[in-house]
């Protein structure tokens, strides 16, 4: 009997809260915030909230072209890894005091689950058999790499100052690091913490793909890259996996920086999940988006890894030596 | 009911996809404009798409010429249904100045249906926001007669 009921509770996580349902409709939601804010900083009227669950169902109710050079089976499948992945990380995230999933090693977890969205975009663009997706294709790949260290280092700042707290070297449990900062406060309050916070405010819009950092769907230079050949239903889901990394990221943020602040109850704290990573959003995808140019993919990949990475740097070595 | 939903909010996200078919520039600057501050279409749902994939209306703006012709016919077989046509400009409805010149095909509609024309040259701004939202509506029928 306790097995179907927990069964039916690992369902519940998975397919409601925090699994898809809080997914779709969270992510959708910040990403008509996203674009509401963008046009109110730019002084237009801007679309209604909703606009990303209207183009959603648009996109479902469009006829699905497979272009004759696809390999079908990968392009049609590779929008659902990326949007299964993302919702995977979105179960190891805790929501302050509550965690669906927990293990010893979640953050690498998470690492690796972070790629599968954008390697399914490759995938998919690269199944395409379209040239543009080809362009699209490389620029994503170098958008990974410049990623991938600076975020490396990020995590590994955290690990340190909470395994080196509570005496076991490096702490990769997301859960330990919500319940230690349940005791001592929000690490963002440490001072050796604020370059690594930065540095991970200034990742979100790069690994999200957001404005200044899209060279791989450059809609005006190269028909929006990897997405080329995508139309109707499959289009839909990666535009949702594209909303729903942006609160896998900024609740990641706040579980490694803000913990603390929850109040016990889950209902409110996912309302208040919620609302700092729509604070988050806005400050560091809306506001760079409104007044910024695209980047060349170059610029890319020495912004992250010179003046990002060395922020994370920083706060590692002042992790490392206890401060 | 699920039908409905989407039908409901196909005429709420319409993203347009402009082909350039020999037009002199006019059109396209006023099309741009029309996603500014100051008229701001984006309020209504309307976005420029890069992929004529992604499109639901095409905005095509020029006299057609035999040059652009295959290109134009090839671009709008590409947009999945339900699509609407929009013809912007007096040029590809005429041939505006062009007209009886050797090198143009137009006007547009001998080759493929067109859902709404906005004529002008260029089209105002006021107008060209009109015949889109006009494009929407018909664009939301169609859905509705979809299976
Ligand atoms: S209608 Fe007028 S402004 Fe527009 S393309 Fe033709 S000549 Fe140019």
């Amino acid at each position: 009997m306790t097995i179907v009921i927990d069964a039916l509770q690992y369902l519940g996580y998975v397919l409601i809260f925090p699994g898809f349902l809080f997914c779709f409709l969270a992510g959708m939601l910040l990403c008509g915030i996203d674009r509401k804010l963008v046009a109110k900083m730019q002084k237009r009227v801007g679309p209604p909230i909703l606009q990303p669950f209207y183009d959603f169902f648009k996109l479902c109710g469009k006829e699905t072209i497979i272009p004759a050079a696809a390999e079908r089976n990968t392009f049609m499948l590779s929008p659902l890894v990326g949007l299964a992945a993302l919702v995977v990380i979105q179960l190891f995230i805790p929501v302050f005091g509550f965690t669906a999933f927990s293990g010893i090693g979640d953050i690498i977890v998470i690492l690796y689950l972070l790629l599968v969205p954008a390697l399914a975009m490759i995938l998919g663009g690269a199944a395409s058999g379209s040239p543009y997706a080809g362009v699209g294709l490389s620029r994503e790949m170098v958008t990974i790499i410049s990623c991938e260290l600076p975020l490396v280092l990020v995590l590994l700042a955290v690990a340190k100052t909470v395994g080196g707290a509570i005496g076991t070297g490096l702490c990769f449990s997301l859960s330990q690091i919500a319940e230690y900062q349940e005791v001592n406060g929000s690490l963002i309050t440490k001072i050796s913490m604020l370059p690594a916070a930065a540095a991970m405010l200034l990742l979100i819009p790069g690994e999200t793909g957001s404005h200044p950092f899209d060279a791989a769907e450059a809609e005006t230079e190269i028909c929006e890259g990897l997405l080329a050949e995508y139309s109707g239903a499959p289009l839909g889901v990666f535009k949702l996996s594209h909303a729903v990394k942006m609160l896998s990221l900024t609740s990641l943020f706040v579980a490694l920086f803000l913990g603390g602040l929850g109040t016990g109850i889950l209902a409110l704290d996912a309302v208040l999940l919620f609302l700092l990573c729509a604070l988050i959003t806005a400050a560091s995808i809306s506001f760079v988006h409104a007044f910024t140019a695209r980047l060349k993919i170059e610029q890319i990949f020495k912004y992250y890894w010179t003046v990002v990475s060395l922020l994370a740097a920083v706060s590692l070595a002042l992790a490392w030596y206890g401060l | 009911m699920f039908k409905r939903l989407i039908a409901e909010r196909t005429g709420k996200s319409p993203w347009l996809f402009h082909i350039n078919a020999g037009s002199c520039n006019g059109c396209d600057i006023e099309l741009v404009s029309v996603l500014t501050p100051r008229y701001d279409a984006e309020r209504l749902g309307f976005k420029l798409a890069g992929s004529p994939r992604h499109a639901d209306i095409v905005v095509v703006t020029g006299p057609v010429t035999k040059q652009s012709l295959p290109r134009v016919l090839r671009a709008i077989s590409q947009v999945p249904e339900p699509r609407c046509i929009v013809t912007m400009g007096s040029c590809p409805q005429s041939g505006n100045v062009f007209r009886g010149s050797y090198s143009i095909a137009g006007p547009l509609s001998k080759y493929v249906p067109v859902d709404v024309d906005v004529a002008g040259c260029a089209p105002k701004p006021e107008a060209i926001i009109d015949g889109l939202t006009l494009a929407a509506k018909i664009l939301k029928e169609k859905r509705g007669r979809m299976n």
